[in-house]
């Protein structure tokens, strides 16, 4: 920087993150910057880095209380949200048939890969999950073998080359549940987790698959420690 | 419950919550909207319109919580980004001029009471933060507080601090600049 206070250019693009954070930038340099965001990841990373250590700055606001009200409008708008997502794997199949064939036939040898090692659920006790990304993406199928005892997990489209290693969670159904390591999960591989006994009771309808991104070996913490990147609801067939 | 197990709680209830789970959202709302409507509120000075940001967090909270990274960043910061952005937006948005605060209100406001477990969990960051502010200039310092509270653009800020555009520009700028060097180190 020069003394009569302009910014060298080199600097720019860094301030640039930090002016966005800092919320000195009008509506459309706002906008500008959330375009950019999308496609260059070392601008995210700038932002990222604002966010965290300006983060402190809000300490100095004290919490107020919004009203009652406010929790039943959220309640019903996400209720709506809710409903619009795939709740059983045949909404699901319906919806893969929109993103083209190759992600169809994808999806079809997943079932047929299932099916032929012998390990779909029979007709009683099925249970399965489509586990989606947060874009609607199918990325995994898994379902629980007709002992009800292990889960089989095939990707359904090759989701990431990311080199994190990919880590399976099972959240029980009901209120206050965390979620629970089923294992590691290959990329572009078939796998079959035997789930912890504590764990067999559990895997009912409605209980969720989550599927993180975490580092080599699985998350250190017993809890996931990366982003989410693919989950869907256990569903009787 | 010490802070390190509330962060992780949260954190675990905003993975929850990208897994579609509405309990965890209830969760996350009843351990954080009060912080968040307090950073609306500050930022759009009407309750009514604070209100509706609040609800439009949570619902941005629900679609994104995929988004969340919990190796990365700390849940309330994730979350504080989120309602100052939206907070941020309808403000620009908002034809209504909204009333201004004489900067020194907003210095007055920087003694802050947070909840204690929000003070252990960010105590380590807001040591570095308030350590390399104070090594700013105090007006720099003011400015970019003053900012990133009220959410006040380079010309409200310029207005409110009686100084030319330009000048308002390179001390938050310089500041930034300085700040960035000083957290790095």
């Amino acid at each position: 920087m020069s003394d009569d206070g302009t910014i060298n250019p080199a600097d720019g693009g860094n301030l640039l993150a930090a002016e966005y954070v800092l919320g000195v930038l009008g509506a459309e340099e706002r906008r500008e910057v959330e375009r950019r965001l999308a496609q260059d990841p070392a601008l995210a990373t700038e932002v990222a880095f604002w966010e965290e250590r300006l983060g402190g700055l809000a300490d100095a606001i004290a919490p107020v209380a919004p009203p009652p009200h406010t929790w039943s409008r959220i309640e019903a708008a996400v209720g709506g949200a809710a409903a619009a997502r795939p709740t059983s794997v045949w909404h699901s199949l319906a919806f893969w048939r929109g993103f083209g064939i190759a992600s169809a036939t994808l999806a079809a040898a997943s079932i047929a890969a299932l099916a032929y090692i012998g390990l779909l659920p029979g007709p009683r006790q099925s249970l399965m999950a489509t586990l989606a990304g947060s874009a609607g993406q199918p990325n995994f199928v898994a379902a629980v073998t007709a002992s009800g005892n292990s889960l089989v997990v095939v990707p359904a489209a090759l989701l990431t080359t990311d080199p994190r290693a990919i880590e399976l969670w099972l959240i029980p159904s009901g209120p206050n549940q965390r979620p629970h390591s089923l294992g590691l999960v290959q990329p572009g591989q078939p796998i079959r987790l035997t789930i912890p006994p504590d764990l067999v009771g559990r895997l009912g309808p409605d209980a969720m698959l989550a599927v993180s991104l975490e580092p080599p070996g699985g998350s250190p913490t017993g809890l996931p420690t990366g982003p989410v990147i693919a989950s869907g609801k256990l569903t009787s067939l | 419950m010490d802070a390190d197990a509330t962060r992780k709680q949260l954190a675990a209830a905003l993975v929850r919550v990208a897994a579609g789970d509405h309990a965890a959202l209830r969760i996350v709302y009843q351990d954080t909207s009060a912080k968040l409507f307090g950073v609306c509120l500050r930022i759009l000075k009407d309750r009514s319109e604070a209100e509706d940001v609040l609800q439009d967090v949570y619902v941005t909270v629900w679609r994104k919580a995929g988004a969340f990274d919990p190796g990365r960043a700390s849940p309330i910061t994730w979350l504080v980004a989120i309602a100052r952005n939206r907070a941020i937006d309808r403000l620009r948005a908002s034809a209504v001029s909204r009333r201004m605060e004489p900067i020194e209100a907003a210095d007055a406001v920087s003694d802050p009471a947070p909840a204690a477990t929000e003070r252990v969990e960010l105590a380590q960051q807001q040591h570095r933060l308030a350590r390399c502010l104070e090594e700013l200039e105090a007006q720099h310092a003011g400015a970019i507080r003053a900012a990133f509270l009220d959410g006040a653009t380079y010309e409200e800020l310029a207005t409110r601090m009686s100084v030319p555009l330009g000048t308002m520009k390179s001390w938050i700028r310089r500041g930034l600049l300085k700040l960035r060097a000083c957290l790095e180190r």
